[in-house]
């Protein structure tokens, strides 16, 4: 057993690009599920339009990755309108059936091949990322040069890509954090505490859920657009419903309705998937049998490290619904 | 999805590895955990080669297309500068395999003078095709090509439209079945499940190991007619065992979580998260323990298909059909006309007001949970003697039974038979217009629309939902 190994890629685990683009997706939906208490099960969809944002400016309009950004943030509102205007003045569920649906048939169409040419089919989009790569190498960072010192040792290209995907982190958290407290945050909260007192106070349930629904999706946009350029590609199969199921895995391991839950339960998510990753490989390169029944063999590693992860959500959920260092009192709405 | 799941969850120490070996390695882990040979033999499979396939397109004897592979037709590969690199002749199957030396841009020409004599390649076939190797998902990619006029055209749309609503009717009546007991859980509990796709894997899977795997310690039941002494167990034991086991699971499910959670007073928001951590918790173990194929129930499998008019089914999904609707009309004047039916729509109604008229409303929920779980799993079944068993049969259901469910009215049974059926009808007849992988689609057309317009569904009262 390398105790060494497992720890440093723990640590990496705890702030390595996966725990960046879940902390920006956990940070938008903890806008709408924490603080508002919308259930958006779509939150991948969202991903997948900034992903797709970035990458049709190269794969189908050939202009500058740049106006991929905005061309993200337009594709997500008007995702955001059209999960939103049917279900948000009826009950807490029907937004949750609509955006997982949404979110899958975003995934069937981006990777179908009738619409091959806009988003490039099942094989996804490459080589989009070279001006923002570029960026990197003028502020000095050598893409292939190792960085760092252990356990946090990175290449120039991991590196470029970390630092700005922490700054979005910490400009959404701050974003967040100030949004939160002004009135506007809490005429959300109040929403999701008793949504009849809030109209009867005049204000319009239906636009503040809108608003909030749009602001998280649009701050997962972000994470996509993190995760495409991370990647240096984009594939459909990379948006599927799981993903937004493992960032709200994540965002309740943290903490519901607090900044500091959103970013912290992702990189825990990170480092304890990691952990439990790497120790379960070692343990499992011989197979482990009872008698002649196979338990556990190294190719099932990852889905027992899925299985373990969809079991602390519902251990969360009966023991600690509002998470590490969420309020419980702000997890007492029931959605009815 | 299975790309997905493995992809996003990549460690680090995964995404060293480089994507080429990453996709090798995913197409172990989330391959065949139960055939550690074919894992293997994936894992070695980074040499990239292209599978040229030739078939001749006919009809068989009922008129349906039918293509024959052909065999001895010469395929060339050459790189970008015109140098041949790969030369291989189709086998018995019609198939040649040519291997390439990298990933780079290749042209595969098929040789025309090589076709057997009466044969000329179809008109939406050409000769040579230009393939970017850089871009192959996996090591291995296919290429289609057809001799002999094409013959899915000369069906008439009004033929076409038939058989699509006939496959439309058997997808609804499997719909309906699974979605009857989202629909009633809905109704009785007020809990969106967003793991009952899981309760219809389990049975289409507890089946498949009762048919195919074999429980050895049951192989003194060899006695009976259809049960072997490796314990495996013809489909029509294996059926009932696998719908009993899914009512039973169905059962835990509410005794070991939901009853609990209720009786503490959990919020229906928790509830319904924690439904998606045993969907995924129960998706992955299916994963685990089946592995990624499909894989069919050993009796009925080929079947030729019986013509009806303009439309042709097989006997196996004519009985099936019959049976569902069979099920269904039962289960529907169940609700209708016995007191347990009663009951549980009264439960529906107001469970308030059900309580006090003296119904024991946890037992009514037991029963639902029960019947429920019961009807997933026959639903899970037909399914799987349908299209074969999977590890996300269910899950991949599932949008379409909320489709179905919201369309007849959330929480109404009678709705939920209505609304599936619909849905299943739709889905197919799109597929004359939109491609079959976008067929879906309408389906949350529907949901939309109708949310939009009569958020309370065909069969549901009018009243607030918001």
């Amino acid at each position: 057993m390398d105790w060494s190994l497992i720890i440093e890629n723990s640590i990496k685990g705890l702030v390595g690009i996966n725990a960046v683009y879940f902390a920006v997706a956990a940070i938008g939906m903890n806008v709408q599920y924490g603080y508002t208490g919308l259930l958006n099960f779509g939150q991948a969809g969202f991903m997948a339009c900034g992903a797709y944002g970035l990458g049709m400016t190269a794969h189908y309009f050939d202009i500058s990755m740049w106006w991929g950004i905005p061309l993200g943030i337009v594709f997500s509102v008007l995702l955001g309108l059209l999960m939103g205007i049917p279900t948000l003045r009826l009950r807490a569920d029907y937004l949750a059936i609509v955006t997982i649906a949404a979110a899958e048939i975003i995934r069937l169409v981006v990777r179908s091949v009738r619409f091959k040419t806009y988003f490039g089919g099942s094989d996804g989009i490459n080589n989009f990322s070279e001006p923002f790569r570029k960026v990197g190498t003028d502020l000095g960072i050598q893409q292939s040069a190792e960085y760092g010192f252990r356990p946090l040792e990175f290449t120039g290209r991991e590196l470029w890509t970390l630092v700005v995907g922490w700054i979005v982190v910490a400009v959404f958290g701050f974003l967040v954090y100030k949004l939160m407290k002004s009135p506007w945050g809490r005429v959300l909260k109040a929403i999701r505490e008793d949504e009849d007192a809030v109209r009867s106070l005049g204000k319009s349930v239906y636009s503040y859920k809108m608003q909030s629904l749009i602001l998280g999706g649009v701050i997962g946009t972000f994470s996509g657009m993190i995760f495409a350029l991370d990647r240096g590609s984009v594939q459909p199969d990379n948006y599927s419903r799981d993903v937004t199921f493992y960032v709200l895995t994540a965002l309740v391991l943290g903490g519901v309705a607090k900044v500091t839950g959103s970013i912290v339960g992702p990189m825990l998510f990170w480092g304890l998937f990691t952990f439990v990753d790497n120790f379960m490989r070692q343990v499992a390169e011989d197979p482990i049998k009872v008698g002649n029944f196979t338990l556990l063999q190294s190719t099932q590693v990852g889905q027992l490290n899925y299985m373990l992860i969809g079991l602390a959500l519902i251990l969360l959920m009966v023991f600690r619904p509002q998470g590490l260092v969420g309020n419980r009192k702000e997890m007492a709405f029931d959605g009815r | 999805m299975f790309g997905g799941q493995a992809v996003n969850g990549a460690s680090p120490l995964l995404r060293r590895v480089g994507r080429r070996s990453l996709v090798g390695l995913l197409v172990v882990l989330l391959g065949s955990l139960v055939l550690p040979a074919l894992a293997s033999a994936d894992g070695e499979g980074d040499d990239l080669a292209i599978r040229a396939i030739v078939k001749d397109q006919q009809r068989d004897a009922n008129g349906k297309a039918d293509n024959q592979p052909v065999e001895g037709v010469e395929f060339v590969v050459s790189d970008e500068s015109g140098v041949e690199v790969a030369r291989a002749t189709t086998d018995a199957k019609g198939v040649a395999l040519l291997p390439l030396p990298g990933r780079a841009v290749y042209t595969v020409q098929l040789l025309e003078d090589s076709l057997p004599d009466g044969l000329s390649l179809g008109d939406s076939t050409s000769a040579s095709v230009a393939v970017d190797a850089n871009e192959f998902v996996t090591s291995t990619k296919a290429l289609n090509f057809f001799t002999g006029a094409s013959q899915s055209a000369e069906q008439t749309f009004g033929e076409r439209l038939a058989q699509r609503i006939m496959d439309g009717i058997r997808l609804g009546l499997v719909l309906a079945m699974c979605a009857v007991g989202l629909s009633l859980i809905f109704g009785t509990t007020g809990l969106t499940n967003f793991a009952h796709g899981e309760i219809v894997t389990f049975g289409g899977l507890a089946t498949f190991v009762f048919n195919i795997t074999g429980l050895t310690f049951l192989g003194f039941l060899s006695f009976l007619p259809g049960v072997t002494e490796q314990g495996t167990f013809h489909i029509l034991w294996a059926a009932p065992i696998g719908v009993v086991l899914g009512g039973l699971f169905g059962w835990a499910l509410n005794a070991g979580i939901f009853s609990r959670l209720r009786r503490r007073g959990i919020g229906l928001v928790t509830q319904m998260v924690l439904t998606v951590g045993l969907s995924i918790l129960l998706r992955n173990f299916f994963l685990s323990r089946f592995g990624g194929r499909t894989r069919p129930y050993r009796e009925y499998t080929l079947q030729q298909a019986i013509e009806i008019g303009p439309v042709s089914i097989t006997p196996r999904d004519l009985v099936v059909s019959l049976l569902s609707l069979v099920i269904l009309v039962s289960v529907a004047l169940g609700l209708r006309y016995t007191r347990l039916g009663k009951a549980t729509r009264a439960v529906s109604d107001n469970a308030d007001l059900a309580s006090a008229t003296g119904i024991d409303s946890e037992r009514v929920i037991r029963l639902v949970w029960i019947l429920g779980g019961a009807l997933a799993a026959i639903g899970g079944v037909f399914r799987g003697l349908d299209e074969q068993a999977s590890f996300d049969m269910g899950s991949r259901l599932l949008f379409l039974m909320f489709a179905g469910i919201t369309l007849g009215g959330l929480g109404s049974a009678f709705g939920a038979l209505v609304g599936s059926f619909v849905v299943g009808i739709m889905v197919e007849v799109a597929s004359l217009v939109v491609p079959t992988e976008l067929k879906a689609t309408p389906a949350l057309l529907v949901l939309i629309l109708v949310l939009l317009f009569r958020p309370q569904g065909i069969l549901g009262k009018a009243q607030r939902v918001g």
